[in-house]
């Protein structure tokens, strides 16, 4: 099959559908991007026009099809201190906040979900060492899950690329990897501050196991779930942050297409969510 | 102060404890939001749960107890949870109309037996919501029932809340329709407006 021409008036509706989906927008200049995954889904559902393809993307009840072409247009590669601005925002407005209203006795608790191979926590770790002094007066736990158990040893073991880490600090580079044969591994204060667990965040008995948590970052998972499973996600997380405690969630995603449970917070970093004070 | 230590973290031990459905029915109406959340959640696998769970989410005033209401409803998805989430289209209060449609959205072949009666409700907000629920409704007759309404819908804002929707839904099968549309509302410059839209992306597709 050759490639399909989409017309200007079949990209615009797709984007249209594609945007109130999933909340990635893509004009006319990604035309060259997104056509040629279109194309790639369409040959691979023997569908012989856009329209017929655009059917099944819209109707389709499993939302399989929808998944397919999520991934493909999506990039899904994690490496240390992606999308920092996040943990600034951690350290200038969000800990902060928390930390107003926190008991003195107990930890303040992170959960990263997904963990994927640990870039994410660690970058936590080595980001509120380093840029918040609340760090002298607070005990944090930082918990990270995924579902993949694989992934998880991974994390665990700590070994980076030099790809992985190229956004770190050199001064902190210095401070927490050790170079190793594979790569860069992460020194053992920081592993050790990192308890990675198995969660599917899909069941809610895995989730109601995490409980009072103040910030969690789930970053770039819901937009992989269906409509539904994505809503009942928030609920689940809802449940297990402490009344006031935060989600991050990845730079295309909102919280506000997927539940009404919590409040927009804009802080000058970033926008984030909250379990409202007022909540029950 | 500092990072804890793994070792010292404490978060994954279980908290929980099964409870049956006698005892859920009871936390449903407790005092706790977070207990009458929880209960909403597990009710799911009891007997007669939709019937308790619109009980309680016709006299609850705590959001969060209802969305986790409407989501066991939307997981349950049976005839009980359907005529319920219909009687909550009629509901003076938005959210819970709002929440209803979201969750409608989410049952295509619980609502398509019922969708023509909806489209076909004395009361034109209850089309319009029907119409919404179509947005996201993945069933194959969606196409149809828009072409329904724009061919015998009298109200114009049912009207033209089902022409926006054929602008992404539409095929050439509701080319007639659409002009038949922009006839019988010639004074409707939005009517014309949006039909022109839909036409252009139909022929332009």
């Amino acid at each position: 099959m050759t490639e399909e021409s989409i017309s200007e008036q079949d990209f615009a509706k797709f984007a249209e559908y594609f945007y109130r989906k999933t909340g990635i927008k893509f004009d006319s200049s990604k035309r060259y991007f997104v056509d040629k995954r279109l194309n790639e889904r369409m040959r691979a559902t023997d569908s012989d026009s856009f329209r017929h393809y655009f059917t099944l993307l819209r109707f389709q009840a499993s939302g399989e099809e929808l998944q397919h072409l999520t991934n493909l247009l999506t990039v899904n590669e994690t490496y240390f201190m992606r999308e920092d601005y996040q943990f600034r925002c951690l350290v200038d407005s969000v800990l902060p906040d928390i930390v107003q209203r926190h008991d003195r006795n107990k930890p303040i608790r992170i959960w990263c979900i997904p963990s994927s191979s640990g870039e994410e926590p660690y970058s936590i770790a080595m980001y509120l060492l380093e840029e918040w002094s609340g760090i002298n007066d607070w005990d944090v736990e930082i918990i990270a899950s995924d579902i993949d158990t694989q992934i998880l040893d991974n994390a665990r073991r700590g070994i980076y690329s030099e790809r992985s880490v190229r956004g770190v600090p050199l001064a902190w580079k210095r401070r927490y990897f050790r170079e190793v044969r594979e790569g860069y591994q992460v020194v053992n204060d920081i592993r050790d501050a990192v308890e990675f667990t198995r969660v599917n965040l899909s069941e809610s008995a895995d989730v109601r196991r995490m409980r009072d948590i103040d910030v969690i970052f789930c970053r770039n998972l819901l937009i992989y779930f269906d409509d539904l499973s994505r809503k009942l996600a928030a609920e689940y997380m809802f449940e297990a942050l402490r009344v006031g405690g935060y989600i991050c969630l990845g730079h295309t995603e909102s919280m506000g297409r997927i539940s009404s449970l919590y409040s927009v917070r804009k802080f000058p970093a970033a926008i984030v969510y909250q379990r409202p004070l007022e909540a029950k | 102060m500092a990072l804890l230590k793994r070792k010292k973290a404490s978060i994954t031990k279980s908290v929980t404890k099964t409870k049956d459905c006698s005892q859920l029915r009871a936390l449903l109406i407790a005092d706790s939001a977070q207990d009458r959340r929880c209960a909403a959640r597990d009710l799911i696998g009891c007997p007669h749960a939709s019937t308790s769970l619109l009980e309680q989410l016709a006299c609850e005033q705590e959001t969060s107890v209802r969305q986790v209401i409407l989501s066991s409803l939307t997981q349950i998805g049976d005839q009980p949870a359907v005529t319920g989430l219909v009687h909550c289209l009629r509901s003076e209060d938005v959210s819970l109309r709002n929440e209803a449609i979201e969750a409608m959205k989410h049952l295509p072949e619980a609502v398509a037996p019922i969708m023509a009666n909806l489209l076909n409700d004395p009361d034109p907000d209850v089309r319009i919501f029907s119409v919404n629920i179509l947005e996201s409704l993945c069933h194959p007759a969606v196409e149809t029932w828009l072409i329904d309404v724009i061919r015998d819908d009298k109200h114009v804002n049912v009207c033209a809340t089902a022409v926006d929707l054929l602008g992404e839904v539409g095929s050439p099968a509701a080319l007639t329709e659409l002009n038949n549309l922009k006839q019988r509302f010639g004074d409707e410059p939005y009517i014309q407006f949006t039909a022109d839209l839909a036409i252009r992306r139909i022929q332009g597709g």
